[in-house]
């Protein structure tokens, strides 16, 4: 790894307690270590039910682990317990999560402002860059749109740009583009990778799509099913900026794609 | 912007206004319907059981002229607003309280769902013997009535919210108030709204109610007072008031819910 790790997890499991009658709890996650890089973009690929949503829950800390520790910056979060969970670690971990999660009651500009309303940080400089965003993703002139009078695409723009519009150093993302159409995700992966090019920020991108996992990240993880470990590193050396129509047919792409197709079960 | 991404087309066919047109006219046609029946019903029973719709009518016209009916329009009013203020704050404010004291809720659950078994008006006399014959045994009446629809609506609206949404907000920094207020609260409006349109008229029958019993104003005194005196006329007059009194509170609250929700993908409520 290059840069110093900004995000570090260890040994980090999850134990569902068991149903009556069963003598073995269900661990989902068991001794799963990894780290993040400042500015790195980590994808994790994994078979569904593979724990990868509770992982993210962990790490953003509306779920408490069972066991190991998640350090931010050296600092070890308070995960184990669930009284002292601090959830998005004082706005340092945002959390895109599968479902866009828009507040149905506010408009598209409303909710993406909505961070910046409950962290009283808006002002001039914050609105003007949640403008800046919302043009970046082809969102302007849908402000005083509600939720519901928009498109799933355009819906899941504006909760990545609500996110992003606070800046915080880590984003985690939860099969963001998964119950999109193929046309859609490109396009979305696409304004992600331009969004990401701007800020560079560390981002942990949770998926089960390979292609997907190669095309964004700069590293990705393979984890095995239930209790999930991670299988396998591998380092995604293709050269950015990438073209995610034109990276398919890569030959790179095509090696990669093949080492991390015989991990994944 | 791609293509596919165009917002969805909001914009109503013409069609609909034409059925409102037919809808309003049907309504005409059963509102001359209901009177007719009600003129023929009033002429074979006699004016003692049933009285003359137009003499009702008239009634109203007079006594409403005369400020008799205002006077007892404003008393009924007045102490339903303010019953129904207090049913409503605790209706409100309790389960957001108990939100936060779960073990403290599990506990009394079953005593408050116990509570509602309770029929409100049996209580009547006990609360003449306690609060005396002013407006205090009424006003406890009418906040009861009003207290338990919306609390049980607010309490279901509340285990209802969508744990993602308080969820994606803490992450985002919302503290426990601003997570109460915004996200649980915008969260309850449909649950809310249709608890008032269940207290709103409660808090005006349960106000009426108590004036049958107690007090010299209000429109329940003016219904009991005039079947005291074998009239008829005063006491359909009277209905007539309280019923119309409920439909424009009723029309007024549609219009308040669809104003402050504007943003609920369907309306489907009724409209008078």
């Amino acid at each position: 790894m290059s840069a110093q790790a900004l995000l570090e997890v260890h040994d980090l499991g999850k134990r569902f307690a068991s149903r009556a009658g069963r003598d073995s709890s269900l661990w989902v996650i068991r001794d799963l270590s990894f780290s993040v890089a400042d500015g790195e973009f980590l994808t994790i690929v994994g078979p569904s039910g593979s724990g990868k949503t509770t992982l993210l829950n962990m790490i953003a800390q509306i779920d408490v682990a069972s066991g190991g520790e998640v350090r931010f910056q050296s600092e070890v979060a308070p995960i184990n317990d669930p009284k002292s969970l601090n959830p998005g670690l004082s706005c340092r971990i945002g959390y895109v999560t599968q479902e866009d999660n828009l507040l149905p009651w506010r408009t598209m500009l409303q909710n993406v402002l909505f961070p910046l309303v409950v962290q009283g940080r808006l002002n001039d400089e914050t609105r003007a860059r949640a403008e800046m965003l919302i043009r970046t993703v082809g969102l302007a002139g849908f402000e005083n749109h509600y939720p519901h009078e928009l498109s799933g695409g355009m819906r899941k723009r504006a909760s990545l740009i609500r996110t992003l519009v606070y800046d915080p150093p880590v984003i985690l993302m939860d099969e963001p583009f998964g119950a999109l159409d193929a046309q859609t995700r490109t396009v979305l992966q696409e304004d992600l990778l331009r969004l990401w090019n701007l800020g560079r920020k560390t981002i942990i991108f949770v998926t089960h799509d390979i292609t997907e996992a190669i095309a964004l990240g700069d590293r990705t993880l393979v984890l095995t099913r239930a209790p999930a470990r991670v299988a396998g590193e591998h380092k995604i050396d293709l050269p950015r900026p990438r073209d995610i129509r034109g990276i398919l047919t890569d030959p790179k792409f095509i090696e990669i794609y093949q080492r991390i197709r015989e991990q994944v079960q | 912007m791609t293509s596919q991404d165009t917002a969805l087309d909001l914009a109503q066919p013409s069609q609909v206004k034409w059925r409102q047109y037919v809808v309003t006219a049907g309504r005409i046609v059963l509102a001359i319907l209901l009177v007719a029946a009600w003129k023929i019903g009033a002429d074979r029973a006699g004016p003692i059981y049933v009285a003359d719709p137009f003499l009702v009518a008239n009634r109203i016209v007079t006594d409403t002229m005369s400020g008799e009916l205002v006077h007892h329009v404003y008393v009924t009013l007045r102490l339903s607003v303010i019953g129904f203020a207090i049913g409503c704050f605790f209706g409100v404010v309790l389960p957001f309280l108990l939100r936060r004291l779960p073990r403290l809720t599990d506990a009394i659950e079953p005593y408050i769902m116990a509570s509602v078994g309770i029929p409100k008006y049996a209580l009547i006399p006990l609360f003449i013997l306690w609060f005396g014959i002013d407006d205090a045994p009424k006003l406890w009446l009418v906040g009861l009535l009003v207290f338990y629809p919306i609390f049980i609506a607010v309490f279901a609206g509340i285990r209802n919210v969508d744990r993602r949404l308080i969820n994606m907000a803490r992450v985002m920094g919302a503290s426990e108030a601003m997570i109460s207020r915004e996200v649980i609260w915008n969260s309850l409006q449909s649950f809310f709204f249709a608890a008032l349109k269940i207290a709103l008229p409660r808090a005006i029958s349960a106000t009426i109610i108590g004036e049958f019993l107690v007090g010299n104003a209000g429109l329940g005194f003016f219904i009991e007072y005039s079947r005291q005196n074998f009239d008829t006329t005063g006491v359909f007059a009277g209905i007539v008031i309280a019923t119309a009194l409920v439909l424009v509170i009723n029309s007024v609250l549609v219009r308040i819910d669809r104003r402050l929700n504007a943003w609920r993908p369907t309306d489907r409520d009724m409209e008078l």
